[in-house]
């Protein structure tokens, strides 16, 4: 974390296994207020189980990890878990948005059920997210009539429905054909021009190299190597992140 | 020809002991009794069937085992045991007389409710984990995140094998006979002990009744799969959709 800032997400001595397998090995590192980490790395390497753990989708085994000042794993009612979620953005993979609901429903659902705002002002707050990501015009269409672009850009507002201080990013653009990925990558600019603190697992290397404040490299579930983009892409340290980017280079 | 003038005579001479049986002189009973039953057992056995689901999907196996218990017992016991044991045994057990009415009512929609709660939880588990995921990642408690997310899913994709049990239910109110039920297969009965000479007629009026009955739920829940369905696909300029009254009761936020 680089010195200014202080802290919204931080690892500390983080440890998970799968059986016998370790999927996170003494995880400690810090996102700043404000910064933009992506998360990079070999496929089952981590990444993906790391950014779970934040909110809690995944359990670890030892250590801690606070957000925003909180314990997040800490012995906690679930609806004390519940509240500290609901300030948690995540943005998967697979959108999951709610296929029964419109694309206004989607991004209203929370507010209204989880926060109890009022159905009016969370009306107006979802229509103004809708054109935040440049869908006012889709506002009635359900998720099966939205692109895979769409879509993803839809569950983003749904995510900052709930106002978070933080924006988690799994794989956002995996699923997606590559003509889509640009309208979601540029939101996600948006997002961190904005000021935001984000944390994203991709394999969008001009993402990164464009908007990150910090590139973390994963490798069998350790963090191995942490830098500026510009130190990691032009001279990474650690071997297998030389290797890791030789082939992406090829590819 | 003569068969169906039969018939019409029969319904002529018998209409309001198969309309209601011997009301006011005696319980409701005849159709009106079968509709009562068939509407009271669906109305108790669907939310009890989905609290059932939610229960047997729970971490706590407190609420898992009871349910299983059930299912086990609906699933090997013919439902005409389970209501000849309640019959008898219930009021045994409890030191008053029940009303036949009341021994079918529960014992039918318990009965009914262990099938639903089978339907409910393979419909939840079909759903996509990432659902729940993304509902509890945006705060919703394990309920709520039921409620608003997973049951209008999992209640919509499996309308068709709800609305079976329902037509199994309206079809099973038929072994009120054997506790003296005084519904439609009671009234039939009745007719037919006193004619003896036409079981033919008397039974075919009884299978055109339940026939007419099961098809009208059949076509309402058809209806309603289609309207719920089309108000998850509107495309059309915004306002049609929320006008909707399929909509409004299911998909409202």
């Amino acid at each position: 974390m680089e010195a200014s800032r202080p802290e919204m997400i931080g690892f500390n001595a983080v440890n998970k296994f799968y059986g016998s397998l370790a999927a996170l090995v003494d995880v400690t590192e810090q996102v700043g207020r404000g910064e933009v980490v992506v998360v990079c790395g070999p496929s089952g390497s981590g990444k993906s189980t790391l950014i779970r753990t934040v909110n809690r989708l995944e359990e670890i085994h030892s250590g801690s990890i606070a957000f925003d000042g909180r314990d997040v794993h800490a012995a906690m009612s679930s609806s004390q878990l519940n509240r500290l979620r609901s300030r948690i953005g995540f943005v998967f993979q697979s959108f999951n948005l709610f296929p029964h609901l419109s694309a206004l429903e989607n991004v209203m659902l929370s507010p209204v059920r989880v926060n109890g705002t009022p159905r009016a002002e969370a009306r107006e707050k979802a229509l103004a997210l809708l054109d935040r990501v440049g869908l006012s015009a889709k506002r009635d269409s359900f998720p099966s009539q939205l692109s895979g672009g769409q879509q993803q850009r839809v569950a983003i507002a749904r995510a900052l429905a709930m106002e978070p201080p933080a924006m988690l990013f799994d794989e956002p653009t995996s699923a997606l054909d590559p003509e889509m990925i640009g309208e979601v990558l540029s939101v996600m600019r948006g997002l961190a021009g904005d000021g935001m603190t984000m944390m994203c697992v991709t394999h969008e290397m001009a993402f990164a190299r464009d908007v990150a404040d910090r590139v973390w490299f994963m490798d069998e579930g350790r963090i191995v190597e942490t830098a500026p983009p510009d130190d990691f892409f032009g001279r990474p340290q650690h071997p297998r992140a030389q290797r890791f980017l030789s082939e992406l280079r090829v590819r | 020809m003569t068969m169906l003038a039969n018939i019409a005579d029969i319904v002529r001479e018998n209409w309001l002991l198969l309309l209601i049986g011997q009301y006011p002189n005696g319980p409701v009973g005849g159709i009106v009794a079968t509709l009562m039953l068939s509407a009271l057992g669906i109305g108790l056995a669907f939310p009890l069937g989905v609290v059932l689901a939610l229960a047997s999907l729970s971490p706590w196996r407190a609420l898992r085992w009871p349910v299983f218990a059930l299912i086990y017992l609906a699933r090997g016991i013919p439902l005409l045991l389970i209501i000849l044991w309640v019959y008898f045994l219930l009021p045994v057990l409890i030191g008053r007389n029940v009303p036949g009415f009341v021994t079918m009512l529960v014992t039918l929609s318990i009965y009914q409710a262990a099938f639903i709660s089978e339907i409910v939880r393979s419909g939840i588990q079909a759903l996509p984990r990432g659902q729940m995921d993304a509902a509890r990642a945006l705060g919703h408690s394990h309920l709520s995140a039921m409620r608003w997310v997973v049951l209008p899913q999992a209640l919509f994709n499996t309308i068709p094998s709800i609305l079976s049990q329902f037509v199994s239910t309206i079809k099973d109110t038929t072994l009120g006979y054997v506790i003296n039920v005084p519904e439609l297969t009671f009234a039939a009965g009745q007719i037919n002990n006193r004619l003896l000479t036409k079981p033919f007629e008397v039974y075919a009026i009884l299978a055109v009744a339940y026939f007419i009955v099961c098809w009208t739920l059949t076509w309402f829940a058809h209806e309603l799969e289609r309207r719920i369905a089309a108000s998850r696909t509107n495309v059309t300029a915004a306002g049609g959709a929320s006008l909707s009254p399929a909509r409004a009761a299911t998909a409202e936020v």
